[in-house]
Parts: structure tokens; sequence; C-alpha cells
């Protein structure tokens, strides 16, 4: 993906993509560790519950009074991006790490864009912060089953 | 970055909607034009003023069955045209950007606003309530009511084409009124998804009718005789000397929200970093083209001496030239452009000329918007890059008139008192900010300056839909404001009731 300068509308896409192939992976590593099934589809809805959240209230909040255009500026999405590909006949040790790895760079992805809305929207910081608690906890649960 | 999906495709072929029933007009067809891709979306008709006098006789017909309906009723259709335009939010917000070039987040801006007022208009059970007393004399009490009063028009601006209208048409029907818009004949299609939503929604046949059109379905509205109240945002040349004068003449309500020529007062306390910020937004937010957006920047040197002055000033404009210069331009659907494309090429050349007018009467030109390099492979036919001017001073015509795009003046003054000054010298009084971290300049500049929306560290001083639009001097003509309570007032009458029984 190349980047210009962040908008608001940017980041939102950036999360919303990031939420769906979460959503994905984690479908995915349902249909592969089906002892753990229910768990995963689990998360994998919590991925679209999160995109709803930020997507509903990004657009509550966006008015032409902030500076959208401009929140985020400096910010590079290329730290955040993550490989969501699960390579064929993997055990669940590897998936594991895989999305312990997912989780990290989303939940660093989600902090970094709270800290930077924080002085310029509304309520997007606290849902971006509401969407890091989440995959915290999932990154506990991931921690445990490992 | 992505460039998002155009909502439709091809050339939609616009009617009026009155009485429920789309209709094709009589009139003349015009091209509604994309203007960063410069292609037609869109034909509007030119409508005829019988076409507009139908529209009239409708709403006029269904009115008293819809004044009769109980407010809650009326609240509920509107919680439900809320509910539609939440659904279809990223539709209504791109098609915005397709009609007018502002960019995806201004869009979306505009149409969450635009939905504030459904919201608070929701509450009318509440705000239309009267007041009353007892025993005014013994056994006599006397009470007021509101009442709403038929049939109003709403003129809507081209800048804002889906928000505008309706600063005044949800208050206008949750009232009990009916109302007939015309919405701005170059980006006409966001008002016409809204009244799809509110057929959706429930509101009856001839309550809410869009008539699109000119000069002829202005002039019709200002005469007809059951317009009670006329709605206008646009020039104050119009608003001053055709709506607002014809409706005085005709014994007819008016809101007229006009022209401006705002000013950011930067404090010498100021966050230089956050200023500049707001400010990005504020002078070249939806291009420039906003009643609220700052034009001229003015440095106040209160307590400096003049080399500390001429040092903060550098540091200010400095920074705001930098942040300026990396504004992306393009097609306002790709999400990393920060600045699209003024409404069409005549406009362009509005915003040129006066450029040229600021290089020719001495401004100095620090960056030049002519120059301009474009993210998207488009026509540059409507595109500009931010301009700003320096060592502005007030006599010039950059300084004085409104340019409605993206240039910015700066400027200096020797202190608070005389900043204020240079904003009581504009003809103007829409909006003004300052940039302050004191408490006692931030209170002297709202108490004295002559301007009807006031920013505190905060660039565009867009009112929330509970309160009014205000304005003062050339930018507003009237008694009472769109949005909120305000709104309420200009839409009912007061009957007063006083009663007795024997």
């Amino acid at each position: 993906m190349s980047e210009g300068p962040l908008t608001a509308s940017a980041i939102i896409s950036f999360s919303t993509d990031l939420e769906a192939r979460s959503a994905g992976f984690y479908r995915e590593l349902a249909q592969r560790f089906r002892e753990h099934a229910g768990t995963f589809a689990g998360w994998a809805e919590d991925c679209e519950k999160s995109s709803t959240q930020v997507t509903r209230t990004y657009q509550e909040t966006i008015t032409d009074a902030l500076e959208a255009g401009f929140s985020f500026a400096g910010l590079s999405l290329a730290a955040y991006e993550v490989d969501v590909d699960l390579p064929p006949g993997i055990g669940l040790d590897q998936a594991l790490e895989e999305a312990i790895a997912l989780e990290g760079h989303a939940i660093a992805f989600y902090q970094k864009v709270a800290e930077r809305s924080d002085s310029l929207l509304a309520t997007i910081p606290r849902a971006f912060r509401r969407v890091a608690r989440t995959r915290r906890r999932r990154l506990e649960k991931l921690e445990a089953l490992g | 970055m992505a460039i998002l999906e155009e909502p439709f495709e091809g050339v939609l072929e616009l009617q009026n909607y009155v009485d429920g029933d789309w209709i094709e007009s009589e009139g003349e067809m015009r091209d509604v034009v994309n203007p960063a891709t410069m292609k037609t979306i869109a034909r509007v008709p030119i409508s005829t003023q019988d076409e507009f006098d139908e529209a009239v006789a409708a709403a006029q017909a269904i009115y008293p069955e819809w004044r009769r309906t109980p407010p809650l009723a009326r609240a509920r259709c509107l919680f439900r045209l809320k509910e539609l335009m939440e659904e279809h939010f990223e539709e209504l917000s791109r098609v915005q950007t397709m009609e007018h070039g502002k960019t995806i987040d201004e869009s979306r801006g505009e149409t969450r606003r635009g939905i504030e007022m459904v919201e608070v208009a929701t509450g009318i059970p509440t705000l239309m309530m009267g007041y009353n007393l007892e025993d005014i004399a013994s056994g006599i009490d006397e009470y007021l009511i509101r009442q709403p009063l038929g049939v109003f028009g709403i003129i809507g601006p081209y800048n804002f084409p889906f928000m505008v209208p309706l600063w005044f048409a949800p208050f206008a029907v949750a009232t009990g009124n009916c109302v007939v818009v015309k919405p701005s004949s170059e980006d006409p299609i966001s008002q016409l998804k809204i009244v799809e939503l509110a057929e959706e929604a429930g509101i009856p046949e001839g309550v809410w009718n869009v008539v699109n059109g000119g000069r002829s379905v202005v002039s019709a509205m200002l005469d007809h005789h059951d317009i009670q109240g006329v709605c206008f945002v646009g020039s104050t040349p119009v608003g001053r000397d055709v709506v607002y004068e014809r409706c005085g003449a005709a014994g007819k309500r008016v809101i007229c929200q006009c022209g401006a020529k705002n000013y950011a007062v930067v404090m010498p306390d100021a966050d230089i970093e956050r200023t500049v910020a707001s400010c990005m937004t504020s002078f070249f937010g939806n291009t420039g083209q906003r009643c609220l957006a700052n034009a001229n920047l003015l440095v106040a040197g209160e307590g400096l001496d003049a080399t500390s002055l001429d040092a903060f000033y550098k540091d200010v404009v400095d920074a705001f030239v930098e942040a300026s210069s990396r504004i992306t331009i393009g097609y306002g659907l790709d999400e990393a452009v920060q600045m699209g494309p003024l409404r069409d090429r005549a406009k362009k050349d509005r915003v040129l000329s006066y450029i040229q007018k600021g290089i020719d009467e001495g401004a100095t030109l620090r960056l030049d918007g002519r120059e301009f390099e474009l993210v998207n492979d488009l026509p540059r036919d409507c595109f500009l890059g931010p301009t700003v001017f320096e060592d502005v001073t007030p006599d010039m015509t950059i300084a004085r008139e409104e340019i409605f795009g993206p240039v910015a003046c700066m400027m200096k003054a020797d202190s608070l008192d005389e900043a204020i000054e240079t904003i009581h010298g504009n003809p103007f009084g829409n909006a003004a900010s300052i940039f302050t971290d004191s408490g006692r300049w931030a209170r002297e500049f709202q108490y004295r300056v002559e301007c009807g929306n006031i920013g505190v560290n905060i660039g565009i001083a867009a009112p929330m839909a509970f309160f009014p639009f205000s304005g003062m001097k050339d930018s507003f003509f009237g008694d009472l404001h769109g949005q909120g309570q305000e709104a309420v007032r200009f839409f009912t009458e007061s009957k007063v009731v006083i009663q007795r029984w024997f």
C-alpha cells in the first residue's frame, strides 16, 4: 500500500481492513483447529463488531469542525501491516505465534492512533482504545492456549 | 491509498419531487459536472414558475392535515429519517464528493452535521412547548402556544449542498409546516437523495418537496402569496438586495445567511503547532468555499515590541506556509487527498483574479496555489493549490473582499485592540477566531468582536445543531437564525390565549 498523508478516512479504512483480515484469519483457524473452533469463531465475530464500532464512532464524530484531513500527519501505516496468510499444514503452536504477532501489531496500531487523535477528535480515541483492550484480552488468551 | 468507489454510474436524469411524486420538468436541463473528473454525472431541470407554484399548492393542500398531526408523530417520522440517513451515510457522503468536489472526510462531516439537525428536530415535542400562568386575574388563565404558519421556501447554496437545507427543513417540518426546497442547480443530487429517504420515513406527500431550478424558481418563491417565509444561504448581494428586500416588502419571514471575511487572531501565547493544524482545516477545508472559513490570519503582538512581533509573525507564517505546502490535492474520493477542487471553472477563475489582485496591490506571494501537483491523473480545470500572501494590509482587496477559495492572507497588528478594530473595519460579521492561552484575551475578544460565530482555539466556529447559526452585519439579514430553538421560533407564531370559564 503506497502512502499519502493520513487522513481520518485513511485511518478508518486501515482499521476496517485490519479487522476484516483478522476476522478471516480467525475463521481459518477455526476451520483448521476444530478443538478451538468456538474460541476462534468468536474472535472472528469480535473483529467484525470492532469494525462496526470504529466505523460507527467515526461516522458519528466526523464533522467539518475537526481537522480530519490533517490529524495523523507523520504516522506511517507500513509499520502496522500484518500478514494473515496461514501457510498450509502448520501446527497449532505456529498458528498461535502468528496470531500473537497479529495481535501485537494491531494493538500497537490502535494505541498509536488513539494517542494521535486525542487532542483533535472526540470519541474516536476511545473507540480505538476499546479495540486495543479487546485485542489485549485476546492476546492473553492466545498466550494461555500456547 | 484507496480511491473509494463512486456510488453511482452514468448520468442521472434528475426530476422534481412534488406531492410525493417524481415529476419530469418542462424546463431546460443543465449538466451537473463532477469538478474533479469534469464528467457530467447528472442533468438537472431549471424548473418553471408554474412548476414551483404547483409544489406550493401541494404543500398548502396537505398543510392542514400535517399541522394537525401530533408533534410526537411528526418527530417519529424524523426519527425514521435519521435512521435511514445513518444507513445511507456512506452513499450520501460519496454523492456529495462527486457533485461538489469536497474530500470524503469533509463530505462525511457534512452528512453528520445534516443528521444532527434531524436529531435535534426530533425533540420538537419539548422544543415547541409554550408556557402559561394561572390566575392572571382571579379565575383567568393566560397561556402561549406555538403554531406553525404554512409553507416555507428554502434556497440551498452550492458549498454545502446536503447540510444547509437541513438547517431549516427538519425544524420546519417538525413544527407542522411544509417546505419547498430549491437546491443549488450546481449540486442538487444529495437533496434529492434526502427526499427519497423522507418518503421512506413516512413523511406524507406534499410536506417535503424539492423543485430544482434557478432564478425563476427563486423569484417565484419570493413572490408567492402562500410562502410564509424564505430561508436563504448565499452571497450578500443576493441575500441582502434581493431575498431580504423582497421578503420584507411582501411581509414574509426571512433568514439570509450571507457572505463572510473571517479573521483568525493569533496571540503571542498561542500554541503555534496546534494553531496551524487548526488553521489548515479552517482556511483550506472545503477548498476555502465556506462562510466559516478563516481568510485572514492576524498575528497580534500584544505586549511585544516591534522586533519580537516581527519574529513571532515570521514563526507563525513560516509554519503556516510549510503546512500549507504539504496539502495534497486531488479527487475527494481518494483517501490521500486533503483538498478537492473548486466547484467549477468560473469559481477558480474568480479566485485566480484575486490572486492577481493581491500581487498587483503589493502583497508578498509566499505560496503560489497556481503551481500545484495533483495526486490523481485528472483534468486540472477546477483545481487550485493553497495560496498564501503575507504582509497583507487591511485596505488591500484580498483582505477586504470574500474570495471563497483557498487563499490565506497573513497580517500583523500591534495589539489585540488593533486586531479587533481591524476586524470591525470589515463589513462582514460571520465568524472570528482567537488562538490564545489567556482567558482574559479570549473573553475580551468574544465580548467585543462583532461577529456571530466566535472560536476560541477553534478554527471553524460551526455551531452545533442545538445552537443557532449566528451572523451579524453584512453576513446576516433577518431576526432569527437557522438551527435549534431559533429555528423553532422562526417557523412558528406565538399565539397568546386568555381564558375564563363562567
